[in-house]
């Protein structure tokens, strides 16, 4: 049954602008973090791993969170047009599967995101010239980013799904980026989700092992996405549609 | 007039557009609180200006957007009940644009207005040095709201023109995040951006000593033609937004 759930939230985003907005977003800071990196050579160093600190200082706080808001939203969208929640909740399907496709949609979009922004790190590396092999740690922040993008994609979720809104849960993302980054810099970050897309990709310190520990980080990861899959699956359960 | 901006008032009642605007209020407190908390009492003494440095620049990316949700929150009933064309029987179109556009504006002079008592309120709660520079903080207002309104207008034209709310929306981000990248390009293409605007219109700029890496604030002189184009593009923008709402099937 998940699998044709999912089927169907292929289908939905099929042709679907959202591509657009996966494409074109990630090349703003890829662009800013590659310009500020050339203009910066004589303080930044430490080749690939200035460059990916540059590229990720306005990924993580500004670009992914949006991003992911964006998604989530779209993912809803059709849900709260017309009065399609009326179908959505009477069709044979279990709630739980429901959320849990769009979910899983979220999570490909996040993991494929990563993919996108991975490789204009790369491209950009070698556009700025850059001597010496890629990181191998890469694949890791790369990984450990999509883990942390996980949790913001399923907070945005439980946002979209509360708000019959398009904006509304995209403006909260950014403010989430941004209350991120003055939280990671008070030693919280950890407990917000929007700051651990930072934390899971070393934005600050690409050189140095994750600042919390993997396990810290994994565990925070599980328990944020477990609290809001609940949240969104027992609001789903107890509350009555709102349609039109 | 005041009972299309009536009718505004009605629709947007308990949709929670303050509580948005509210909410960016809190991060950019949350912003200068934590941008604050690290300088010393020297610093402190440019406290004025340092405020008057930073929420410009952050302006570039909070502002667009305010805009674009309030636009998008403002058209996207209409789209989702399509009453639009109902609503043209009874009122001209070109009014209830400009209905739309006055209702939207009390919003953003709303958040303007919130970033001023954010900045005069704690530069009084940490005793900033120096008189109040209540000229410079009423001009911040000012610009504030010019390029935010004309910002809005822009937002607003798209969010009426295309159903489909993610288009103003991601069109809206892109421009606040090249509007915060434009601080490095030259002036001259700086002036073509609407979102740079906020940049342009600066009334303080900053020395940082690479070897001690200490900042030093400093006024600058206002960018009249600055002010004159971007004034310039509201008139441009709101002109070709109602022509294009007006000629629009709905």
């Amino acid at each position: 049954m998940l699998i044709r759930v999912l089927k169907a939230e292929m289908i939905k985003m099929r042709h679907s602008p959202v591509w657009l907005a996966f494409l074109l977003i990630p090349i703003i800071p890829a662009f800013m973090g590659t310009f500020n990196y050339l203009n910066n050579l004589g303080m930044l160093e430490n080749q690939w791993y200035s460059l990916w600190t540059q590229h990720t200082i306005f990924t993580c706080y500004f670009f992914l969170p949006v991003l992911i808001g964006i998604y989530a939203s779209y993912l809803f969208r059709l849900e709260h047009a017309n009065h399609n929640w009326n179908a959505v909740m009477t069709a044979p399907v279990p709630i739980t599967q429901v959320f849990m496709a769009k979910l899983m949609m979220g999570w490909l979009m996040v993991m494929l995101t990563q993919l996108w922004i991975g490789l204009l790190f790369i491209i950009s590396g070698f556009l700025a010239g850059l001597a010496g092999p890629i990181p191998p740690e890469l694949p890791v922040w790369l990984l450990f980013g999509a883990l942390g993008g996980m949790v913001v994609c399923a907070l945005q979720l439980c946002l979209s799904l509360v708000i019959r809104s398009f904006a509304v849960p995209v403006g909260i993302a950014l403010m989430g980026g941004i209350a991120g980054l003055a939280l990671l810099s008070q030693g919280y970050g950890i407990y917000f989700p929007y700051a651990l897309i930072t934390l899971g990709m070393r934005a600050n310190d690409p050189a140095a092992p994750m600042s919390v520990g993997e396990i810290s980080f994994l565990i925070a990861c599980a328990a944020f996405i477990a609290g809001f899959c609940l949240f969104a699956i027992t609001w789903l359960k107890r509350r009555d549609v709102v349609t039109g | 007039m005041s009972a299309a901006i009536g009718m505004e008032v009605l629709k947007t009642k308990g949709r929670k557009i303050w509580l948005v605007v509210a909410v960016m209020m809190a991060v950019q407190l949350l912003w200068a609180g934590w941008a604050i908390s690290n300088k010393d009492a020297n610093d402190l003494v440019q406290g004025w200006m340092f405020f008057l440095y930073q929420f410009p620049m952050l302006n570039c990316i909070i502002m667009p957007v305010i805009a674009a949700v309030v636009a998008s929150r403002l058209s996207d009933v209409e789209h989702k009940g399509q009453t639009f064309k109902l609503l043209e029987t009874i009122i001209p179109a070109q009014r209830i644009f400009a209905a739309k556009f006055i209702w939207g504006s009390i919003y953003m002079l709303g958040a303007a207005l919130g970033q001023l008592a954010i900045m005069i309120g704690m530069g009084f709660v940490l005793h900033f040095g120096g008189p109040v520079p209540w000229g410079a903080l009423a001009s911040y207002l000012f610009f504030t709201l010019v390029v935010s309104l004309t910002i809005y207008i822009f937002q607003q034209g798209v969010s009426m023109f295309v159903a489909n709310q993610m288009v103003p929306m991601t069109l809206g981000l892109i421009g606040g995040f090249i509007g915060l990248f434009s601080m490095f390009f030259p002036q001259g293409l700086q002036k073509l951006i609407l979102w740079s605007y906020y940049g342009v219109l600066m009334q303080v700029g900053m020395n940082w000593d690479q070897t001690t890496r200490a900042t030093d604030f400093y006024w600058t002189a206002i960018d009249w033609s600055g002010l004159g184009l971007i004034l310039v593009f509201f008139v441009l923008i709101y002109g070709i937004g109602r022509i294009l709402f007006v000629r629009k099937e709905v």
